[in-house]
């Protein structure tokens, strides 16, 4: 039996419910709105590695009581559960493609455009509620990284220039996919994969928060890349799953930047 | 056909070098000499326009990543499996590896790199190293190196890198109390990438990782250090760096 906790389908929990309904594998969903800090409340799923959230805020997929948590290893997860799904490519030169666009989007494209969701739509979101109440639901969040992580959101910490680094780091990821894209169908190789999966649910939220890295005229392939996974069923059954009708406006602080610099 | 481009038998470069030791494959070793920053020469960035290590190349496939390239080893080759059948167990590897690779080793690394790698290109020509850094292809890479060689790392940014690899440490002492391997019941990749992460966590960290406070790590690096395969790949290390390693050879 499995259990998947997720939020609108947007970003992290997009990947988690398309790579579900691709593998046309049985879940009971169970929704759950992160901006009221549920998954922090003690009857919420829980193990070592779901408490560290190194993505800070994410799916939980529970198989017999088992928490399966980080998005794209949660999606491989599934892809490796239900294979007659197809969703890992046959070849081990693809399948070695597959897991290295796991690792560069998860630590390259995903950083840069959870902030810029965040700092769009759900930092306006926290400030409209009571700062007292929300400074003691923050201070009660561990570990720290992902307290931290809420924190940033309401201390300033995203000022214009923070932004504007955001935006100059995401132009080497947004630059690799499209080149990827004009070598080969799909990121990697011939077949549709977790990694489409992955970018996907990463890149479609850009055109609306950075126009300028992501559009028809910056970004061609990219462009139809979207439009083209956009229209795959599972896509478009994941996405009827918002009860807000405003998914891409559901962001969750995700990975922290490199610490390097 | 198989190169493995490769430096010290540590982190990165010795993650595919151990889990082709364990598989018995046999390889062509380039060794790449990070310190004299080979890897940035235009022989080197022909291969793999990264300019990062390790580099495996297979025939005609070129791979760049290490904690994928060892996956990919596991699958490409024959011998024994280094991962779980379990498809939970799996997922369970690979958190434990991001864990290792994302949390883990950055700050470890920024630790080392600030007591070990900076020093030991710092004394050099100042033109001649920033010339070298211009080289490096990747921004990020050009930043840590820069900060590396020019001890450019912040007391806060080394406080919060201290803070982090005693909680990690914690984090997986607990860990190895529960099952003995880091995915279970068999040994596997996430051993391999744990063991090139911490194998020098007793020395480097001498108060945090011991007998007393961390006797579960201190049991799985000593067998894991026994194992046929790291001692044949830590005979390929070249610097006092990788020689540590016999620290972890037990008291008769």
């Amino acid at each position: 039996m499995l259990e998947l906790y997720h939020w609108e389908p947007n970003t992290f929990f997009l990947k988690a419910l398309v790579t579900l309904k691709e593998a046309r594998a049985e879940f009971t969903s169970r929704y759950f709105d992160p901006t009221t800090f549920a998954q922090f409340t003690p009857d919420f799923p829980r193990n070592v590695e779901s408490a560290l959230q190194l993505e800070r805020e994410g799916p939980l997929l529970v198989k017999d009581g088992t928490v399966i948590s980080s998005s794209f290893f949660l999606c491989e997860y599934v892809a490796e559960a239900f294979p007659q799904a197809g969703l890992l490519p046959a070849a081990a030169y693809d399948r070695y493609r597959t897991r290295a666009w796991g690792q560069y989007l998860a630590l390259q494209l995903g950083p840069g455009v959870c902030a810029l969701g965040c700092v769009k739509y759900l930092a306006p979101l926290l400030a409209r509620r009571s700062k007292a109440e929300l400074s003691a639901q923050l201070a009660r969040i561990e570990p720290i990284e992902r307290r931290n992580a809420w924190s940033a959101l309401i201390d300033g910490s995203y000022d214009a220039a923070g932004i504007a680094a955001i935006l100059e780091r995401l132009k080497a990821p947004v630059k690799r996919i499209e080149e990827a894209l004009g070598r080969s169908a799909w990121l990697a190789g011939a077949s549709y994969s977790i990694a489409d999966i992955d970018a996907y649910a990463m890149l479609s939220v850009l055109p609306d928060l950075a126009p300028e890295l992501a559009s028809a005229a910056a970004t061609p392939r990219i462009s139809k890349f979207l439009q083209t996974v956009g229209q795959r069923p599972a896509v478009r059954e994941a996405l009827a799953m918002s009860r807000t009708g405003k998914p891409h406006e559901a962001f969750v602080p995700g990975v922290e930047p490199s610490r390097w610099g | 056909m198989l190169t493995l481009y490769h430096w010290e038998p540590n982190a990165n470069s010795g993650k595919p070098m151990l889990a082709l030791a364990e598989k018995g494959v046999a390889y062509e070793s380039r060794y790449t000499d990070l310190l004299r920053f080979d890897q940035h020469q235009p022989e080197y960035l022909k291969i793999n326009p990264d300019g990062t290590i390790p580099t495996l190349v297979h025939d005609d496939k070129v791979f760049t990543e290490s904690t994928p390239i060892m996956e990919y080893v596991d699958e490409a080759f024959d011998g024994p499996p280094l991962r779980p059948q379990d498809p939970v167990r799996r997922w369970q590897m690979r958190w434990w590896m991001r864990f290792f690779d994302s949390y883990f080793a950055p700050s470890l690394s920024m630790i080392g790199w600030s007591v070990f790698v900076g020093p030991a290109v710092r004394d050099r020509d100042r033109k001649e190293l920033e010339a070298a850094i211009d080289r490096i292809p990747l921004e990020a890479r050009r930043i840590a190196w820069r900060k590396a060689m020019f001890n450019q790392f912040s007391e806060a940014e080394l406080t919060e890198s201290r803070r982090r690899v005693l909680f990690a440490t914690g984090v997986l002492e607990r860990h190895l109390s529960s099952q003995p391997w880091i995915a279970g019941d068999s040994y596997s990749l996430g051993d391999i990438n744990g063991f090139n992460l911490g194998y020098a966590l007793p020395l480097s960290q001498p108060e945090h990782c011991n007998d007393q406070k961390t006797p579960y790590i201190m049991e799985w690096l000593r067998k894991i250090y026994e194992r046929p395969a790291t001692q044949a790949t830590w005979t390929k290390g070249r610097t006092a760096l990788t020689s540590r390693v016999t620290f972890l050879k037990r008291q008769s």
